[in-house]
Parts: structure tokens; C-alpha cells; sequence
């Protein structure tokens, strides 16, 4: 499992980049980020090296965040990786609630970042399918 | 503790005696020393000998806001200049301000009045207290100030303004008690939270005023900063802070009868409320030199009760405001209290308490937006359930409301913190 950050931000102009200047200024590396949006608010949600520095640094420039788990597979680099990958959790009957960007990572095989409603329960199948899951230091590397 | 036993615990007959005789003098006084007062008391045929008693007081004429405007600045003083020894004057926020004036003795009765209150709250001679009022011509300052004083309290005056150096010398003073009003305890209680040092303060009581509070507020401060809360209550106009608190009971305020006669009447028809029933608070001065009003017109709407308390005082007691008569907004023809909005929030208990109302007419049509901001300890990952959350928000609201509401969250810290008196609406009706 991997940590990601959940940051509420207004749907206003430059409200992300609020987000990416506290980043910045304190040296933190982002690895992956996704947002979501609704009309009046979005969750930003970010990967990055230090999760817990960034939520102090970013609840003291004034954001409610949370930290949580998140599942992040080895996916190689070719056409039904993916699908085979949702297949999997779907025959296992687990929901996906949101699936997003991939990991760079220096001289390794890409990661997909994804949320179920049963995060350890689909970390076992995919395991038991042979899936290589990653954890925190993976993608602090 | 109580203070003065003698004049907070008399009987109801001693009271309505003592008022008597006390408004007998005051309306001789001021029939022969303020123009204003007696050319009304004129128009109305009503000489002073008319007053003979405490049960006369409802043929005295009222006295409004826009009275002590027109008469700015010292119009109905009723004592020469040599004799007043200072002035205040309430924020003029529409026109003119409103300026009040205090003799030797009415600074006297002044302290007396909120030293009473500081020993209701359990604040004694050992007691270190902040005074974060604004010191200057607002009274609450200075108010506070003499009546600490004059308890045998230290008092750190503090005013407004420097919140991390109120904390410092809260914590290195090992200040016990404080005074400003409940939303600057509020940020206070935040900045303590946020610099992880609610642990290390000594605060047991504080002191809130000028502007209202729910009761829920106030337990909010109180599990924040585990220290009592106290509601002190006044107005320039017939003293500052201390013409009423409350006492441990939390069950209305303690009306300080020996000086000020409090009436509530209904604001249409002027009729005098009966007791229990809600309408505007009027007040009458009957010890005060310099600027003694009749029947002074509030706007804060409240009941009264003349039952004696559990605490053994037996002064009258007026419930915790509903309002006031001017900042009710109507919105589709619906009576909107911003305390009935931050009631209902602190209820449902799943937000944070910073809310504001803003209204505004789209098509003709009013439209309440309440914007409220996101705590962090209630922030979901899922977008489905902070929809979730704006629409509970919602319903929450128009149930108590009973009016609909476009409900937005907020980032933490959008919404002003101030140091005074909260802003909680933006009418933006008004600017049309």
C-alpha cells in the first residue's frame, strides 16, 4: 500500500496551484496527482516522497487534508494490462472508487494508482494473481 | 461568588421600592436638566410628580438609537461638563456615532456592576485576567478593565490585535482568567490548537460578550479551552459591559436591578410583554448622573423572569438573546436569525462553527447562500460524501430555517476571523 493526500480545494482560479507553491517551496517531489472535480469544490489527490511533511505544511497553509492508503500495481507497458487488472478485482466482486495517473519512476515499470471498497481484500488477489503490489518506499525511490 | 448580597438577593418588593424611589429622583433631574426629555414629557402632558412610583415607569416616554444621533454629541447629558469625567462612543457603523458620558460616580457604579459580574464567574483577588476587548472608545476595555480592578484582580490589559502575544503572556503569566468576546475565543482556542499548546494555559473562566452567542458556542469554547464560559451583557448607551451576566446556572442573565429597570416590550405595538414572553429589550437608568435614559430601546430581543435563581440572586433575569430586532434578515418573507444558522450547525456537529450568510436577489428572487468551512476532521476522501455532507447541511438548515439553502463548502481559514464583532451576513440585497 501506498500513502496519498486528499487536499479540498475550491473550484477557483489558481486554487491547485495554492496547493503545488506550498509543495515547491518546501521541496516536495510529486509522483503522481489526479484531480476531481465537482462544481463548487475539487479533491486533489496527490503521491508524493514525504506524505507526512506534506500535510503539516500544507494544514498549516490553511487546507483540510487527509492522508490514506492506496493500492499502486506494476503494470507493463502494453495494450489489456489494465483490463486484465480490473478483471481480476471485478471477479473478486470489489468496487473500484477511482483509479488514477502512473507513477514515474526512474528505470522501472510504471504504477497505477487505485482505490477499492475493499482495499486489503484486493490487494490479496491481486498478489495471488501474481501482481507485483508496491509499497510507500517503491515509490519514494 | 456574590459580590453585594445585600443588593443582588432583596426581596421583590425591596426591589420595586428601591426602583421607585430611585426614578422619582432621576425624572425630577432630568425633567429640569435635559431639554429633550422635557419638552417630550411636555407634548405628552406628563409632569414629574406624575411618576410616583416604579409601576409609573410605562408613562415615560422611549428613547431610540436615532435620539442619541440627533443629539450628538453631548445633548442629553444632564450634568455640566466639569462633572463628566469620561466619554465612550459606540462604533459608528451608519452615521454619526453614538457618544456616552460617565461621572465620577457612574464610573464608580460601572466597576461595581462588572466586578459583581467577574465575582459570578468565580474570578477573585488571585485571579490573573486578559482583557482582549479594545481599549479605547469602545467600553468594553476599559469596562472590563476598572471592574478587575476593583475586584483586587491583575489585570493584563491586553485590547485586541496580537493573538501569538496573548498566547505568550497567556502562558507565561499563567493568566486564570479572560475577557473578549466568543468568536475571538474561538480563533484564540484555534491558534492554541494549531501551536499544540491548549495544555499548557491556566485559563478557568472567561468573559464573552458583545456580540450573541448560542449555547452551543459555548460549550464548544469549553470543551476547547476546558474552562467556563460566561456571558456578560451591556450597552454604551446605558452603561457598557456588566448591565447583566449569567451566573453558573447558564439560565439567563442577572440584570442588575438597583440601577437599570429592564422592560420587554412588543417592538409593533410598544405593549409591555408579559413575563416569559419574548420581545425587545428597553432599559431605564435610574442611578446614572450624566447620561440617564428612559426607557431606551435595545433592539435585542429577549424574555424576562422575575423567579429567583438557584444561585440565590433574585434580580430579574433575561433569556439568552433571540436576536436582534436589526440584524433579523427576511428572506422570502422568512424571519432569518444568524444565530439560528450557527445553532443548527454546531448541532448536527459536523462542521466547523465558521459560517456566513450571504444574500442576495437573483430574478427577483432572494437567495440564501451559506458558505461553510471544511474542518479538517471531517473532510472525507469521497467526493460522494461531501456531497453527502452539503446536502445534510442543507436539509439541517432549511428544517430550522424553513427556507431553502444553497449550501457551498469552503477551504479552512476563508471565512474572516474577527477580532471584534463577527461578520456572519453579507446582505448584498442592500447594494441594489
Amino acid at each position: 500500500m501506498i500513502q496519498q493526500l486528499s487536499i479540498f480545494v475550491q473550484n477557483e482560479v489558481g486554487s491547485v496551484a495554492k496547493v503545488t507553491a506550498i509543495l515547491k517551496s518546501n521541496n516536495i517531489n510529486l509522483r503522481a496527482i489526479a484531480s476531481f472535480d465537482t462544481p463548487e469544490f475539487a479533491i486533489l489527490r496527490i503521491v508524493v516522497d514525504q506524505p507526512e511533511r506534506a500535510k503539516a505544511v500544507l494544514t498549516e497553509g490553511g487546507f483540510a487534508v487527509t492522508v490514506s492508503e492506496a493500492i499502486a500495481v506494476e503494470l507493463e507497458d502494453k495494450p489489456g494490462v489494465l483490463h486484465d487488472l480490473l478483471q481480476v478485482i471485478a471477479d473478486a466482486g470489489f468496487g473500484v472508487n477511482y483509479i488514477y495517473s502512473i507513477v514515474i519512476r526512474s528505470g522501472k515499470v510504471p504504477l497505477i494508482i487505485l482505490n477499492t471498497d475493499n482495499l486489503e481484500g484486493s490487494k490479496s488477489v491481486l498478489k495471488e494473481k501474481g501482481y507485483s503490489v508496491a509499497e510507500q518506499e517503491d515509490v519514494v525511490l | 461568588m456574590i459580590w453585594n448580597e445585600a443588593k443582588e438577593c432583596m426581596s421583590r418588593d425591596e426591589i420595586l421600592n428601591m426602583q421607585g424611589v430611585r426614578l422619582k429622583k432621576t425624572v425630577k433631574r432630568v425633567y429640569h436638566n435635559v431639554e429633550f426629555y422635557r419638552k417630550k414629557m411636555q407634548q405628552m402632558g406628563l409632569e414629574p410628580g406624575d411618576i410616583r412610583g416604579i409601576e409609573d415607569l410605562n408613562k415615560l416616554p422611549f428613547t431610540t438609537k436615532e435620539d442619541l444621533r440627533e443629539n450628538y454629541p453631548f445633548g442629553l447629558f444632564a450634568v455640566p461638563q466639569s462633572e463628566v469625567v469620561r466619554v465612550h462612543a459606540s462604533s459608528g457603523t451608519t452615521g454619526k456615532a453614538t457618544v456616552v458620558g460617565y461621572t465620577r460616580k457612574d464610573i464608580d457604579i460601572w466597576q461595581e456592576c462588572v466586578t459583581r459580574v467577574l465575582a459570578m464567574s468565580g474570578i477573585g483577588a488571585n485571579d490573573k485576567i486578559q482583557v482582549a476587548y479594545g481599549y479605547g472608545l469602545f467600553t468594553g476595555g476599559l469596562g472590563l478593565h476598572y471592574g478587575a480592578e476593583n475586584l483586587g484582580a491583575t489585570v493584563i490589559p491586553m485590547s485586541v490585535g496580537n493573538t501569538k502575544r496573548l498566547i505568550t503572556m497567556m502562558e507565561d503569566f499563567e493568566a486564570t482568567a479572560i475577557a473578549c468576546t466568543p468568536s475571538y475565543l474561538l480563533h484564540i482556542a484555534e491558534t492554541l490548537e494549531e501551536m499544540g499548546k491548549v495544555d499548557k494555559i491556566k485559563l478557568k473562566a472567561a468573559i464573552c460578550g458583545a456580540e450573541p452567542w448560542t449555547e452551543n458556542m459555548r460549550r464548544e469554547i469549553e470543551a476547547k479551552l476546558n474552562l467556563k464560559a460566561y456571558d456578560i451583557y451591556g450597552l454604551s448607551e446605558i452603561l457598557g459591559p456588566g448591565v447583566a451576566a449569567d451566573c453558573d446556572a447558564h439560565n439567563g442573565l442577572h440584570v442588575y436591578e438597583d440601577h437599570f429597570v429592564p422592560e420587554v416590550i412588543n417592538p409593533d405595538t410598544l405593549e409591555t410583554c408579559k413575563e416569559g414572553e419574548v420581545g425587545e429589550l428597553v432599559f431605564t437608568t435610574i442611578t446614572k448622573e450624566a447620561l440617564p435614559l428612559f426607557r431606551y430601546r435595545t433592539k435585542d430581543l429577549t424574555s424576562i423572569s422575575y423567579d429567583p435563581c438557584e444561585c440565590g440572586r433574585t434580580i430579574a433575569r433575561i433569556s439568552r438573546f433571540k436576536g436582534r430586532s436589526d440584524d433579523m434578515l427576511i428572506i422570502r418573507g422568512v424571519n432569518v436569525f444568524p444565530s439560528q444558522v450557527e445553532a443548527a450547525l454546531l448541532e448536527m456537529g459536523e462542521t466547523s462553527p465558521h459560517y456566513i450568510l450571504i444574500v442576495d436577489r437573483v430574478n427577483n428572487l432572494d437567495i440564501l447562500e451559506i458558505q461553510v468551512e471544511v474542518a479538517e476532521h471531517f473532510f472525507s476522501d469521497e467526493i460522494r460524501k461531501l456531497e453527502g455532507l452539503t446536502k445534510k447541511i442543507s436539509h439541517v438548515l432549511q428544517t430550522a430555517l424553513g427556507l431553502a439553502v444553497k449550501v457551498t463548502l469552503v477551504e479552512p481559514k476563508t471565512i474572516a476571523r474577527s477580532e471584534g464583532k463577527a461578520k456572519r451576513v453579507i446582505d448584498k440585497r442592500k447594494l441594489l
